[in-house]
């Protein structure tokens, strides 16, 4: 305990409050019990249930997946020990046979059918589905053998299966989760199934009933293989997770990981530096200084898989010119947006990856910060007395500090731009229909492959809602994107995608402006503590020193 | 008075009704599509399209409408959008913890506001008065988040006497009450001062003196009681302002609440969940004020309630 005057004892007496003892200092023997305190709260601990980093951050201790990704994001045997493609269609994966579940039962070839088929099951209509939708067929040849076919040759499976929605969920709980949810239809777990992968069409109520009930059992029952079981949960307030010692790998280190809840920034720095919390999520760049400098804490700053880029509808007038694109890519002075908007935190991105992607180029040229270039193209395009335009965002303080400096940038180049800022839901709604000239956004390559990075973006099959917002439609572009998936020989999809990349400076269907970092406030005392590219924290070897 | 409560309760019915119409109507009227936004930037439309189906989001608005009215006659609010929990889990969960903090809160500012009050009205224009009157002033104009997070630099960070967040422990409830009871203090203060000055300048007040009654029996029986009524009602509103006020609060000292899961079922756009809470704060405020209503005849038997 810290030492108080007497003064402040009497008067915490007085105020008849009981002191609680100061999280960090109630230290005894083992690994400790963590206490991480974020933004917001997870939705959900079905692995199969909501795409929030919230979520994934607390079931991806609960939960182990047949591949993960190390911090080169190469892909590594996990639940999967090997596995070999038996077509070029077809992945045969072997896996471990010593893995139990922390229900007791076991992990097998079963397991993983049954977790595929849920997921990508269309009446669940999962968030996740995307991951996996191009699964055809999973096989269960042996115990502890699967063959999963995909419909075209799909190299970056081996990334999707390290997601976090690839966590394997309990057999049992699946089988439950499922007969809770058909209570009342005609069909079991197994005649589901089956009529599932039979391909049969299904009956209005049974949809109904898979879509409104599906999830409820399994998000109050997270049984999983990983290193920490589920202790308690109190929505919006906290999660508890204790070590599991029957882990099949070397068990975790902690005792316990708390998850709290405290939504507001400055509140989430207090708990750090008293003491109340070991980890903070979220470090506002403003506040970057106060944790690096305090005697007791420290930042963890590191790169992300994300971008953020100023998109342009080119089916807008004007933007329809790729000369007007590259010269407003021209205009734009990344590291002055960086250093201004963001505090100094992230590089400058010269294309839609980072660099930590598979598939990221250092050698491709992009578009820097050149004013007079820029005005030259302008002129080039015939557009020397500018035009005027709208630049969208949404309430995000950054991305509207962007869109000021965008203003002023453009304004070089005549360009008259009005600032319009939509609020969230509608912001994704209206630029997903294509009614934008400029937006500000983001995008995070959630499997760490680049793939994932650029074929939503930029292919012409995934105009507006899935991701190609500025509604790009190029038919070279298409082929090295579907060439770079298809491919299996690693450095063959390095070629395709430093092609794409190239193409992507010439076709400037967006201003790449940076790849930020991940600001995570930590305690002296927390030991081995890190958080990958996709922001999530590795804390199966953290541990709390005894002060 | 069993008429003035049935008809009370009466009146219930259409504010009720209106409350359901406005949070439905502004909820969906909003841009804000919440399978979209479930669904994040990254999905592809046929996986938006099938939550969109899930949620019963593709009937048309009166359907959608008079399916969440029939259900919360039966008192059903049904199930959050966002995590399959059915509302009433959620509301039931988080719904002492508010109503804890805006009573005590209440306490607080009524028991500060008087003292303030009585105070400065006894001894007008003294220094105390003087000054009591420019700190309420300040109490008044200072947004109830800022003088949170201030209230928890100094006290938590600074100091170290309190926990910066959440609620339950005693350690934990001081830094809320005082962020949000201030503001309602203030008002009372002043409120009980000019009140209680009003009363003072009465005929009857200097009658009792003239006859020899104590003064402290003069300020508090005499006086006071009289002075009440205007702060009672203020008092009432302060009730229902706080647990409008609890959503900042809230926020600032992470205490999971009613407040905090309105703002994040709105940015969710998780309509059940928001129409159930709204309804439910809707409510206990109309409670309150009927409540009030009844408190003045106990104050004042001359008040008619019909």
């Amino acid at each position: 305990m810290k030492k108080r005057s007497i003064l402040t004892s009497l008067l915490a007496v007085t105020l008849g409050s009981v002191l609680v003892a100061n999280a960090a200092d109630a230290q005894e023997e083992g690994g400790g019990d963590l206490i991480i305190a974020d933004m917001s709260d997870l939705v959900s601990l079905d692995p199969h249930g909501n795409n929030d980093v919230p979520s994934s951050n607390v079931r991806a201790n609960i939960y182990d997946t047949l591949t993960i990704l190390d911090e080169n994001m190469e892909v590594q045997p996990h639940l999967a020990v090997e596995w070999e493609e038996t077509d070029e269609n077809t992945y045969s994966f072997t896996l471990r046979d010593d893995v139990v579940f922390h229900d007791g039962t076991e992990f097998n070839a079963e397991v993983v059918r049954a977790n595929l088929l849920r997921v990508t099951d269309e009446n669940f209509a999962s968030q996740r589905a995307f991951l996996y939708e191009m699964i055809t067929d999973i096989e269960v040849v042996d115990d502890y053998t699967v063959e999963i076919t995909t419909e075209y040759p799909f190299a970056p499976l081996l990334s999707h299966l390290a997601h976090d929605a690839g966590g394997m969920l309990s057999l049992d709980v699946i089988t439950e989760d499922y007969n809770q949810a058909l209570e009342g239809t005609d069909y079991d777990y197994e005649s589901y199934v089956e009529a599932l992968v039979a391909g049969e069409e299904f009956d209005e109520d049974v949809v109904a009933a898979i879509g409104e009930n599906i999830g409820e059992y399994a998000a109050q029952n997270p049984i999983g293989t990983g290193p920490f079981v589920l202790e308690s949960r109190s929505p919006g307030d906290n999660t508890v997770l204790v070590r599991n010692d029957d882990y099949f790998d070397e068990p975790a280190l902690l005792d316990s990981v708390t998850f709290k809840v405290v939504s507001e920034t400055a509140s989430r720095i207090a708990e750090l530096e008293g003491g109340y919390s070991h980890v903070i999520g979220a470090v506002d760049p403003i506040s970057r200084d106060r944790v690096e400098n305090h005697d007791e804490t420290y930042l963890d700053e590191t790169e992300s898989m994300s971008l953020s880029y100023v998109g342009f509808n080119v089916e807008a007038e004007y933007l329809d010119d790729p000369l007007v694109r590259q010269a407003i890519s021209y205009a734009i002075d990344r590291e002055a947006i960086i250093a201004g908007i963001y505090d100094g935190v992230g590089i400058e991105a010269i294309g839609p990856l980072a660099p930590a992607v598979f598939g990221y180029d250092e050698n491709v040229e992009g578009i820097t910060y050149d004013m007079d270039r820029a005005k030259e193209l302008m002129a080039e395009a015939g557009y020397e007395d500018g035009f005027e335009i709208s630049l969208w965002t949404n309430d995000n303080p950054q991305r509207v500090d962007t869109a000021v400096f965008m203003q002023e940038s453009l304004a070089e180049l005549n360009i008259d731009v009005s600032i319009e800022q939509v609020e969230w839901g509608a912001y994704l709604e209206r630029t997903a229909d294509g009614e934008h000239d400029m937006f500000i956004l983001g995008w995070s390559v959630v499997t760490g492959d680049a793939d994932y990075g650029m074929y939503p973006l930029f292919h012409s099959e995934q105009v507006g809602a899935p991701g190609n917002r500025s509604f790009i439609q190029n038919d070279e572009l298409d082929e090295l994107l579907e060439a770079g998936r298809q491919a299996i020989d690693p450095d063959e999809r390095l070629e395709h995608y430093s092609a794409a990349q190239d193409l992507l400076v010439d076709l400037a269907p967006m201003v790449y402006i940076h790849h930020s970092n991940y600001l995570t406030g930590v305690r002296d005392e927390v030991q081995g503590f890190e958080i990958n590219a996709l922001g999530i924290y590795q804390l199966k070897d953290v541990s709390i020193s005894a002060e | 008075m069993i008429r003035f409560i049935t008809q009370r309760l009466i009146q219930l019915i259409p504010v009720l009704f209106g409350v359901t119409i406005l949070v439905f109507g502004i909820l969906h009227l909003t841009p804000g599509d919440p399978a979209l936004i479930m669904a994040g930037e990254s999905a592809p439309e046929a996986t938006v399209n099938a939550i969109r189906r899930r949620l019963g989001l593709d009937n048309p608005l009166h359907i959608q409408y008079f399916d969440f009215l029939k259900n919360v006659l039966t008192l059903d609010f049904g199930t959050s959008i966002r995590d399959n929990i059915p509302v009433s889990d959620h509301i039931s969960a988080r719904f002492f913890i508010t109503f804890e903090l805006a009573v005590i809160s209440t306490a607080f500012s009524i028991f500060a506001g008087l003292l303030v009050g009585i105070v400065s009205a006894v001894w007008k224009y003294s220094f105390w008065d003087v000054s009591l009157m420019v700190i309420t002033l300040f109490g008044l104009s200072m947004p109830n988040f800022w003088l949170g997070l201030m209230l928890i630099q100094w006290f938590s960070i600074n100091l170290g006497w309190f926990a910066p967040t959440g609620w339950g422990n005693p350690n934990q409830m001081v830094l809320p009450v005082i962020a949000l009871g201030t503001a309602g203090a203030a008002i009372i203060a002043r409120m009980t001062r000019s009140s209680m000055l009003d009363v003072i300048g009465q005929d009857y007040i200097r009658t009792a003196r003239a006859k020899g009654v104590k003064e402290r029996s003069v300020i508090f029986k005499h006086a006071l009681k009289n002075a009440l009524i205007p702060v009672v009602t203020v008092a009432g509103l302060q009730f229902g302002y706080f647990l409008s006020g609890s959503v900042l609060t809230e926020s600032v000292f992470a205490i999971n609440g009613l407040g905090r899961l309105i703002i994040d079922s709105i940015f969710a756009r998780d309509f059940p969940v928001v129409q159930g809470t709204v309804l439910v704060l809707a409510v206990m405020f109309v409670t309150v004020n009927f409540l009030v209503d009844i408190t003045y005849k106990f104050l004042n038997k001359r008040v008619d309630l019909n």
